[in-house]
């Protein structure tokens, strides 16, 4: 039932750094729903994006209606690059977009969750990708990540500057539909409510196929190839324990500082490829200078 | 060699032999360019393909970079590291030592490493300011009569502020981003990264030698006080010299971070476009003489002769700058290139000229090969040498000497290798006759080698010449 194979991987750094590019806007009329002085302005510059970005996938593909839901019904293994560049574009818009913008995207991605329903063939449940519990996973899936990766191999939040991008991105969850008295305030909240859900998450035939489609990529350039290593394993490693278990993956290395440095490295190199895409060092500089403006030094 | 690259080796077509190596896959056509990463691969490649546009290439590269981004600037020592840490340091460095011989890029590959250099933007002036303080022990404005706190130019790891000497001379002082070092040595350090990229494209003894090769060169590249003992070195040997100059250094305010030399003005390689061809000519003399004056005198060479380096002032005289990439050579490893000059370009001996081929270590002993055939595959690289009379060196001249140093198929490849301190002087190839193609110059340059051949020691061949012997003899024999 999930035969299908999935596409040969191309363009991942050309269409991530299109849609990157495609969310950051030429001369905003506002400042969108955070703004330059935002910690999520600093989390989505952060190095360790990439990490964060596939700890996400690891962790919501973790719950088997809302994997069922991309599985079933989104283009996922006919291009799955494009998949993940629509997200990434999402994103992009949402989080430096005016509100305006923002919301037009939000609006478009909510009337397509509602023709994505129907009975997960693993579970026997209904699902529904506008249902507010599932989107609410993968906006928590998401946010821990920005921590978690950040905390492992980016630039450190303070305890309160976690807070605050917690708070932050309760916006996003309500722009995806989540009613906003559901969505973690704190990063108190955010574990609890990750640990409220952990009795459902399992690693449905789908979670597995699509996970190890996305750690070991078919067809990658040889050049991403090696450096995506790194990533998978950075991902790996920022996992909670009793995710990696479901999965079934084996301890990772132990976070030495020559570790990481390895990892930055591999995100540092991957970064100026990124950064050599057209467009992408422009939209970055106008990302800086409005948040330099934001926040003088 | 039954290796599934070679070493494909070339004998530099200047005055002198000069050997390089290049290591290539004997498939080229399956080698891939269109991504970001191959600015490594070329390293390793050692610029693996060339036309005669590329100094052009560098120089718009150069220029956009004059467009320093002072909006963007960085403030601090961590944005510096946000900036070139993580392995964009090292790839600047590398795709910097790559660029300027390669015209072979993808067009995905160029945009990486112009990108790479565009996305580093200056120093704040406060935080330069700090740098000249913690190496000076006193702020710029006091350490100089003026310090115009806006950099004039980008370095690939720093920026240039002019300045006025205390005694009342013009400098121009090269300020390093601090942490830099720190952070490219440590990134260099940690080759796990570097290593598994290059076998991409070669086997891994190979590739250690490379990295090897590469962290030595861009470690000396971060202490500035060997840029700076390498400038006083030919700044004092080329002094009163009638159209080489080498800017002083000002050995008081010049520090494992600064570096502050006598300021030039002068026109840039690219002007000289418009500059008519006879001048044209005496620029490329000068070129010339520079070159192989400071290989078989000084025994130094600058490994990085690109035409940002030169300052160009009318009737010959050019201003050399820049001298991070500066290899020494010992008077043994220079014997073996004059030798192998001699055998083909005076001596017309082919047996001679294999003989020290092979002892030299160029050419495996006992290849099957005869000797026709050796003599025919390295010959171009001394056309512009083996007979006197005028010749203008072109851009399809240079372009040739090119696609003979990637001639994978010849049958005499195979047998060719080159020992590791020869390696630099494929810059000969890939620099100096790019720049004298791009200026289609035309000299007897065989008479100007015989000049400059210490066995031959002949008689000057041009004014230029003329000039340049009766300095010669005004001037002190530099010590051995």
């Amino acid at each position: 039932m999930t035969a299908d194979p999935y596409a040969i991987t191309t363009g991942l750094v050309e269409r991530s750094a299109a849609a990157y590019v495609s969310g950051v806007p030429q001369d905003a009329a506002d400042d969108g729903f955070f703004g330059p002085a935002s910690v999520t302005w600093r989390v989505s510059a952060d190095l360790a994006s990439p990490v964060a970005g596939l700890r996400s996938l690891l962790m919501q593909a973790l719950h088997p209606l809302a994997m069922a839901g991309v599985d079933r019904h989104s283009d996922w293994r006919r291009d799955p690059v494009g998949r993940l560049a629509a997200t990434s574009a999402y994103l992009a818009t949402i989080t430096f977009g005016e509100r305006a913008v923002a919301v037009r995207a939000a609006a478009r991605i909510r009337r397509i969750h509602d023709h994505v329903r129907g009975v997960d063939t693993v579970t026997g449940r209904p699902y529904a990708a506008g249902d507010p519990a599932l989107l609410l996973w993968v906006h928590s899936a998401m946010v821990q990540s920005g921590l978690a990766a950040g905390r492992a191999f980016g630039t450190p939040l303070s305890a309160q500057d976690s807070d605050r991008y917690v708070g932050e991105m309760m916006v996003a969850a309500e722009l995806a539909g989540v009613p906003p008295t559901l969505a973690p305030a704190s990063v108190a909240d955010l574990d609890r409510y990750v640990a409220s859900v952990r009795a459902e998450l399992r690693c449905t035939p789908a979670a597995r196929e699509s996970m190890a489609y996305l750690l070991d990529p078919p067809g990658l350039d040889e050049e991403i190839a090696g450096i995506w290593q790194d990533v998978r394993d950075a991902a790996i490693a920022v996992l909670p324990e009793w995710a990696r278990e479901l999965y079934g993956y084996g301890a990772p290395q132990p976070l030495t500082p020559g570790r990481r440095t390895e990892v930055r490295q591999s995100l540092g190199v991957l970064d100026a490829m990124f950064l050599s895409e057209p467009g992408v060092l422009e939209a970055r500089q106008r990302v800086t200078l409005r948040m330099r403006a934001a926040r003088p030094a | 060699m039954k290796a599934r690259r070679l070493l494909a080796t070339v004998v530099a077509g200047g005055a002198i032999a000069a050997l390089t190596l290049v290591l290539l896959r004997r498939s080229l056509g399956r080698a891939r360019y269109d991504r970001g990463l191959a600015a490594l691969r070329l390293f390793i490649r050692g610029g693996v393909r060339y036309a005669g546009s590329a100094p052009r290439l560098f120089a718009a590269a150069g220029e956009q970079r004059q467009l320093l981004r002072e909006d963007l600037a960085l403030r601090t020592a961590e944005d510096v590291a946000d900036t070139l840490g993580a392995m964009k340091g090292v790839m600047m460095k590398i795709g910097q030592m790559a660029s300027y011989v390669d015209d072979g890029l993808s067009p995905a590959v160029r945009r990486t490493l112009a990108r790479l250099q565009d996305s580093v933007p200056p120093m704040s002036p406060q935080l330069a300011a700090a740098v000249v303080e913690e190496e000076l022990g006193v702020p710029p404005e006091r350490a100089f009569a003026r310090w115009d706190p806006q950099p004039i130019a980008a370095a690939s790891i720093g920026q240039v502020h002019r300045a006025v000497t205390l005694d009342g001379r013009a400098v121009a002082v090269k300020v390093q981003y601090p942490g830099i070092a720190e952070t490219i040595s440590a990134d260099l350090g940690n080759v796990a990264l570097l290593r598994r990229m290059l076998r991409i494209t070669a086997p891994s003894q190979d590739v250690d030698a490379l990295i090897g090769e590469l962290r030595d060169r861009v470690l000396e590249e971060l202490d500035y006080r060997r840029e700076a003992g390498n400038q006083r070195l030919l700044a004092a040997y080329y002094h009163g010299h009638p159209t080489i100059h080498v800017p002083g250094i000002i050995s008081e305010l010049s520090t494992r971070r600064m570096v502050t030399s006598e300021l030039s003005g002068g026109a840039r390689f690219a002007e000289l476009a418009s500059w008519p061809q006879r001048e044209r000519d005496l620029a490329a003399e000068t070129i010339y003489r520079f070159v192989f004056r400071s290989l078989y005198e000084v025994r130094a060479f600058n490994g990085d002769p690109h035409p940002g380096n030169y300052l160009f002032h009318g009737g010959g005289r050019v201003t050399f700058l820049d001298f991070g990439l500066v290899k020494h050579f010992t008077q043994a490893e220079l014997q073996p290139l004059l030798q192998m000059a001699r055998n083909i370009c005076v001596e017309h001996d082919p047996e001679a000229f294999r003989r020290s081929l092979e002892n030299s270590g160029f050419l495996r002993p006992g290849a099957p090969l005869s000797t026709q055939a050796i003599v025919e595959h390295l010959a171009v690289f001394y056309d512009t040498i083996r007979e006197p009379g005028p010749l203008t060196i072109t851009g399809d001249y240079a372009s040739s000497v090119v696609r003979r140093f990637f001639d994978v198929r010849s049958p005499v490849a195979e047998y060719i290798s080159v020992p590791r301190s020869y390696v630099i002087l494929q810059r000969i190839n890939l620099g100096l006759f790019a720049v004298l193609g791009e200026l289609t110059a035309t000299a007897n340059w065989r008479a100007i080698a015989e000049e400059i051949w210490p066995f031959a020691q002949g008689p000057a061949s041009t004014p230029m010449g003329e000039a340049e012997a009766a300095w010669r003899a005004r001037r002190q024999p530099i010590a051995a």
